[in-house]
This record gives C-alpha cells, structure tokens and sequence, in this order.
C-alpha cells in the first residue's frame, strides 16, 4: 500500500508539473500576441495617440464608424467588444492609462450595460492569460467569486475558459494567425437584417451607481481625457424604451441617442445596427461632438 | 456525480481509505463500505431512484432463493416469471411505456382515429437497463441451475449495485462477479497501478476525444441541412469517435477504479475500429451486453444451430433487441436492423468467425486488403451510427442522401465556431496511439509509463472540454 500511495503521490506531482509547464508555456506565448483581439492588442503595447477612442460592447463595436471619424481628421479605434460589459471596458481603459496612451476623448457606449456590474466571462477570459504578469489586470479580477482558483490553481484559468483561451486559441496565437477583429480600426460592421427585429427590455433597469461606468469616468477625469456616454439606438419594436429614461434620470451626464436612428431598415438585429445604421448614427455623433466644437 | 467530476474526485480516494484503512478488517465491512458508497453514489443523481433499486435487488435476490430452494418445477417457474416479469415490467414502464403509448396512438392516427395517449411524466432512472440485466442474468442463471443463489443480502446487492458499474455497465455476470465478492480482497500494488493507468487513459477519452468529437458531430448534426459533404462525412466520423471516447472511455474508467478496491470487471471494448468486418467489430464494442444477448437470447433461440433461416431470423431478433435495448426510439431500431442487414452476408457465407484475433500487419498484399477491409468496417459502422445519432430516422435518410448529392467536399465553418477539419489531426494521433498498443487494455503502463503518463496528464488539462460538458451517453440507456 505505501508503494501505491507514493505512486499516487508520484502522480499527483507530475500532474503539478506538467499544469505548471504548460501555464508557463500559454502564458508566454499569449505575451506574444498583438493581433488576435483588442484585450491582446492594447495589452502587448506601448503608448499610442488617439484623438478618439470607443469603448462599450457590440454595441459599440458595431455602431460606431472608426473611418468616418479619420475623415475628419481624429486618429481613432474603436475598442468596443462583442458580449463585454463596462467590466471589460474599464480594464481595457485601465491598461491604455498604464501603457500611457495618449487619449483626447472617450466615448463610452453606455445604455443596456449599465444594467449590471458583472464579468462577461466570455469577454474577461481573454484578460486571464496576463493575471500574473499585471498588477492592474489582478486588482481588477481579486473581488470576482473565482478569483483564488484562478490565480493560485495552474492553468485552471486556461481549463476552464478553454473555448477562448484553450489550446486551440494558444497555437493560432503560436502560429501568429490574425482575426479580423482589429479590421476597419476595430469597427465590425454588420450588414442586412438577420436577427429578431423585437425586443422586450421591461424587466431591465440601470443600477443607481453602476461601479465599473463611475470607475472609467472617474479615470477620464483625473487623465484629462473628454469623457462622452452615450445610448446607442434601438430598432422601432422595443417594449420598455422607458429604460433610457431611468438611465438619463440615474446618469444625466449620458446622451440620449437611442432614437438617432430607429428605422427597422438601418439595423441588422433589434439593439445592432447595420453598416448603414452605423454610418448615419456616427455622423451624427461627430456632427455633435466633434464638428460643432470646431 | 460523474466519473469526470470534481465530487468524484473527492468521493473516490474518501472510498478507497476507508476501504483498505478502515473497513478492512474482513470482506463484510469491505462489503457494506461499498454498498453503502454506491447507493450514495446512485442517490446523487434522483435519491427516489434508489428504492427502485433497492426494491429489484431485493427481488432478484429473494426470487433467486425461492427458485433454488423448490423442488416443484411449477413454483420454480412461478418465481423465475414472477422475476423475469416485474424486471421487464420497470423497464418498459420507465423506458419504453411512452414510445410504444405514442407510437400506438400514431398509428391509430394513421387510420384516422384521433386518439390523445396517457404518457407518463417520468424520467428514465440512470442505469435501469444495467441493473436490470445484472438481475436478470442472475435469476436466469440459477434457474437453469448454472449457478448457486447467494444468501447473503449484502454481497448480493454489492454484485448488482457496484458502483463503478452501476450506471453504465459493464453488464456483469453473478459467475464472475459473485465470487470475487465472496472473498476478502487484498490490496495488490500491481493490479491498483494498472487500475490508475486505465482510469487516467479513459479520463483522455472521455475529456480530449469524446467531448471534443461532441461539440464537433452536435453541430453537424444539428445542422445538416446546411452542411457540405464534406461536413457531412466529418460529422459521422466524429460521431463515431465520440461514442467510441464515451462509452469505452467510461468503462476504462469503471475498469480501472474497480482494481483499486482488488475487482476485475469484464472487458467491455477491445479496439473495435480495427475490425476487419462487421461480426468481428461486435465481438469488441460493448462486449458485456453483446454477450448477454447471446448467452440469454440468441442460444436460447436456436443460436447458430438449424436452418439458415432459422440462424437469420435469430441474428435479426438479437440486433433489434440489442437496438432496442438502446433506447426507446425507432432510430435505434433501426441502428440494430442495419448492423443486422450488415452481419447478414458473413453469416449466409460462413464468415462470421474469421477475425478472432487482433489485426497484425505485415508489409505484404494481404495486409494491405487487411486495411482495406478496417476501413470498409469502419465506414460501415459509421453509416450505422447515423441512424443512431440521427433525432428521426428521416433525419438520418436526409443525411446520408445529402452526403451523397450536395457534392461540395471543402472546409467549412461551423456553428462551434471552428472549421470541420480541425479535429482530424487530434483522431490521427489518437487512432496512433490505440494502434500501437491495441495488445493492450490500456497504452500507459510497461516501457516508459511515466513520460506516457505526463503526456496523457498533459492532453487531459490541455486538449480536454470543459466549458461544454456532456453527460456520458451511455448514462441515458
């Protein structure tokens, strides 16, 4: 018997090892990585000069036309992702901050996400692979439930999030295969109607003081960047537009564009915009903020 | 709780201290140490389901006394029916009342008879049809006087609810079984090591082939009438593969476990994607319940005594069964029908029993036509698995006719987000791996054990699924 347990034991620290290695090996090589996604792309960077940047989720990412702001002369990136919350949003700001990117302004799409102060764990897992190596990066996840399983547990972050940041994401990264996510200055446009033209957001309501929206403002502020907030439109059928009047009651500093544009026509689903949508509402936004102060 | 679940690596080294530290003493504590971790084991999933249990064991066991102890060949039949019955009787309330409810009122339908069926709201207990069969063997085996009836309850229940085969097989006999449990077991450093190694090699599997195979062959499957050819061939492929992970992973596993606590189980899989026909490929899947079928059914029929058409009907009769045994679905009948209408041209020609050894190749014609008929086998068994993933046997014609007339044969991206090809490298190395070991339960041990047992670590914590779990199969039947 003490000859098996010791070949248990001999197991159990091969297994320790080899989760050890191959931690350090995925995370190496996701150090390399600049092309795959936004979070690699300002994580693996040095300082950058925008005069505009976008954060917010597809919303965001779908809406806002990086090109058309460049026409008008503002170096611009669009940083919106698809499926992140502000959560996401902030770190990403965070780290532009650490990496001292020059930013003249922000805008932040913030409307439906202002509804929570959770993680999309889809999102954040791709901040994972840098929990080690950035102190921002660990202060930002040690108040979230798992936190101690993924940072003290090797490779556990990679075995869980697998699908995102698993071995298969690992070689393309390897392999330095790109996506085309950072394409068009990051906008991603979308094109005809594909999704449910209705939606039905009754039962959703803006927290009074969504943490992660006051941390990005409070973050502009002492970096003297021009925060602007803004609700991006929504589709004709919606039950519950009331909801961006709770947001601007909670956050009155947040634009109301959510009737920019409304026809079925201009959107691809019901909260995303088609190319066309988006090109309307951009000019609109830069007509606004941008041509107005020149 | 599943094997490949983190209560299970808890609840199992708990089992195996007390076993050999604790409940030590004689095989009657090793005993009830068991029957009591199985049942709280099997109570994880419905506790309800454990008086059901509880309640066939009792029967097997009482009716297995009754049939011994009486001379009077009616009352031996009495009990041996009264058995065979209320088995049957759960199995098809819980398993196949519904089908045969709904299906009837189909047909009733047909002859425009309107008719809304009684079915029940239920869900199928985990594991009936294997304990239900452990039973049912037994029962039968007294009755026919192969065996002795066991007197003793405790080791009894620990036959038919072991744990590690409770749920999924495989399918054990009281001849072999019964007696390891008589005896107090030994810990033999030996067999617990080679235990370890088949555990960790159907953990590999189960977690980097069948799970990763599911998220490929779901969305082709679920998909197929927006897949290519290509897709299509993929999808089967992959299905076969994640069925083959599952189930044979799952009985590695169960296989490997029981050695730590000093039990062999039987075999249940032995490399059946390199059969060289379609007899020899039944002769290695699901070895447990292919034999069941022909100790229990096939030779009470006639087996392959009399006529040819007496030996066909039989053939017919064990492969629907054995489809039907599957689940409750006209695809799985169906499955059964065609692995029959495959055997069918080796039986007629006498060929069913001339692959009784393991392929070895040679760098020579025959064995060239010896790969060639693996992968005929193989392509064969795939067909078949189409049916048996397929939700609708129409489902699974539109499929196959689609492989044959859509015509595109290019990658193609799927709805998990990855194009159809990616997996073929990761079967590649798998289907290297079981070749070069397939004299072997399991790759780990001898030479190198080790480095192989870090590389298998390694694909376990690297190449495994994780975020989408599945359920094992096999669990549903």
């Amino acid at each position: 018997m003490k000859k098996f347990l010791l070949f248990i034991l001999k197991i159990s620290i091969v297994l320790v090892v080899v989760a050890i290695a191959l931690d350090f090996g995925f995370t190496t090589i996701y150090k390399q990585s600049k092309n795959r996604g936004k979070i690699d792309y300002v994580f693996n960077s040095n300082a950058r000069k925008y005069d505009v940047v976008i954060l917010g989720s597809s919303r965001a990412n779908n809406h806002f036309v990086s090109d058309l702001f460049e026409k008008q002369g503002l170096k611009t990136f669009n940083y919106g992702m698809s499926g992140g919350h502000l959560f996401e949003a902030d770190l990403l700001l965070k780290l532009m901050i650490e990496r001292k990117y020059q930013i003249k302004n922000v805008i932040l799409e913030a409307d439906l996400n202002l509804s929570n102060d959770q993680q999309s764990e889809g999102v954040s897992a791709k901040y994972l692979p840098y929990l080690h190596s950035s102190e921002t990066v660990r202060k930002h996840f040690e108040n979230e439930q798992d936190f101690n399983e993924l940072y003290y547990i090797p490779f556990y972050r990679y075995l869980k999030f697998e699908t995102k940041i698993g071995f298969r994401d690992m070689f393309k990264v390897a392999t330095n295969e790109k996506t085309s996510v950072l394409n068009n200055k990051g906008y991603y446009s979308l094109g005809k109607t594909k999704g449910n033209m209705k939606n039905n957001i009754v039962n959703l309501n803006p927290l009074p003081h969504n943490k992660y929206y006051e941390e990005i403002k409070a973050l502009c502020r002492a970096n003297n960047i021009h925060f602007i907030a803004i609700m991006t439109p929504m589709c004709e059928n919606v039950t519950g537009m009331n909801y961006f009047d709770k947001v601007h009651k909670a956050y009155p500093e947040i634009h109301n564009y959510e009737n920019a544009v409304v026809e079925n026509k201009y959107f691809s689903s019901c909260g995303h915009m088609n190319d066309e949508g988006a090109r309307l509402f951009t000019n609109v936004i830069i007509h606004d903020f941008f041509k107005s102060k020149k | 709780m599943f094997f490949n679940s983190l209560t299970f690596a808890v609840f199992l080294p708990i089992v195996f201290v007390l076993y050999w530290f604790v409940f030590n003493k004689n095989k009657s504590s090793q005993n009830l140490l068991l029957i009591l971790a199985s049942y709280y084991f099997y109570s994880c999933w419905d506790w309800r389901f454990l008086f059901l249990l509880v309640f066939s064991t009792f029967l097997d066991y009482y009716t297995g006394i009754q049939i011994e102890k009486n001379k009077n060949e009616k009352i031996r039949k009495f009990w041996f029916w009264l058995s065979i019955g209320i088995n049957l009787g759960f199995l098809g309330v819980f398993k196949y009342y519904n089908f045969f409810a709904s299906s009837f009122a189909t047909l009733l339908s047909d002859f425009g008879l309107k008719t809304s069926p009684f079915l029940l709201d239920v869900v199928l207990p985990v594991g009936i049809s294997f304990y239900t069969f452990h039973g049912l063997s037994y029962v039968i085996d007294i009755y026919y006087k192969r065996i002795k009836a066991e007197y003793n309850f405790v080791d009894y229940s620990l036959f038919v609810s072991y744990f590690p085969l409770l749920v999924a097989g495989p399918i054990e006999r009281a001849t072999h079984l019964l007696p390891q449990v008589k005896v107090k077991r030994t810990f033999d450093y030996e067999k617990a090591k080679q235990g370890a190694y088949q555990f960790i090699w159907g953990l590999v599997k189960k977690v980097v082939i069948a799970d990763t195979c599911a998220t490929y062959a779901n969305a082709i499957f679920d998909n197929y009438t927006q897949m290519n050819s290509w897709s299509l061939v993929l999808g089967a492929v992959y299905f076969a593969f994640q069925i083959y992970g599952d189930f044979s992973g799952y009985s590695d596993m169960a296989l490997g476990m029981s050695k730590l606590f000093g039990m062999d189980l039987l075999r249940n899989f032995n490399y059946p994607y390199f059969s060289r026909d379609i007899a020899e490929f039944w002769r290695r899947w699901h070895i447990s319940l292919s034999s069941w079928f022909r100790d229990y059914l096939y030779i009470p029929l006639g087996g392959s005594k009399g006529s040819k058409m007496k030996q066909v009907r039989n053939v017919f009769i064990i492969f629907v069964v054995s489809g039907f045994w599957h689940g409750a679905n006209w695809t799985y009948l169906a499955w059964g029908f065609i692995n029959a209408l495959y055997f069918l041209p080796l039986l007629v020609l006498n060929k069913n029993r001339s692959n009784m050894e393991m392929v070895q190749l040679q760098w020579n014609f025959a064995s060239a036509k010896e790969i060639l008929h693996i992968f005929y086998t193989f392509a064969l068994a795939c067909l078949a698995w189409i049916f048996f993933r397929a939700k609708s046997i129409t489902d699974a014609v539109l499929y196959i006719k689609r492989i044959f007339t859509e015509g595109n044969f290019s990658s193609q991206y799927l709805t998990n987000e990855r194009y159809n090809y990616e997996l073929l490298l990761m079967i590649a190395l798998f289907v290297v791996v079981e070749w070069n070991y397939r004299f072997k339960e399991e790759p780990l041990s001898g030479k190198n054990s080790w480095l192989k047992v870090a590389l298998a670590i390694a694909a376990i914590i690297a190449l495994g699924t994780y975020s989408d779990y599945k359920e094992f199969i096999y669990f549903q039947f």
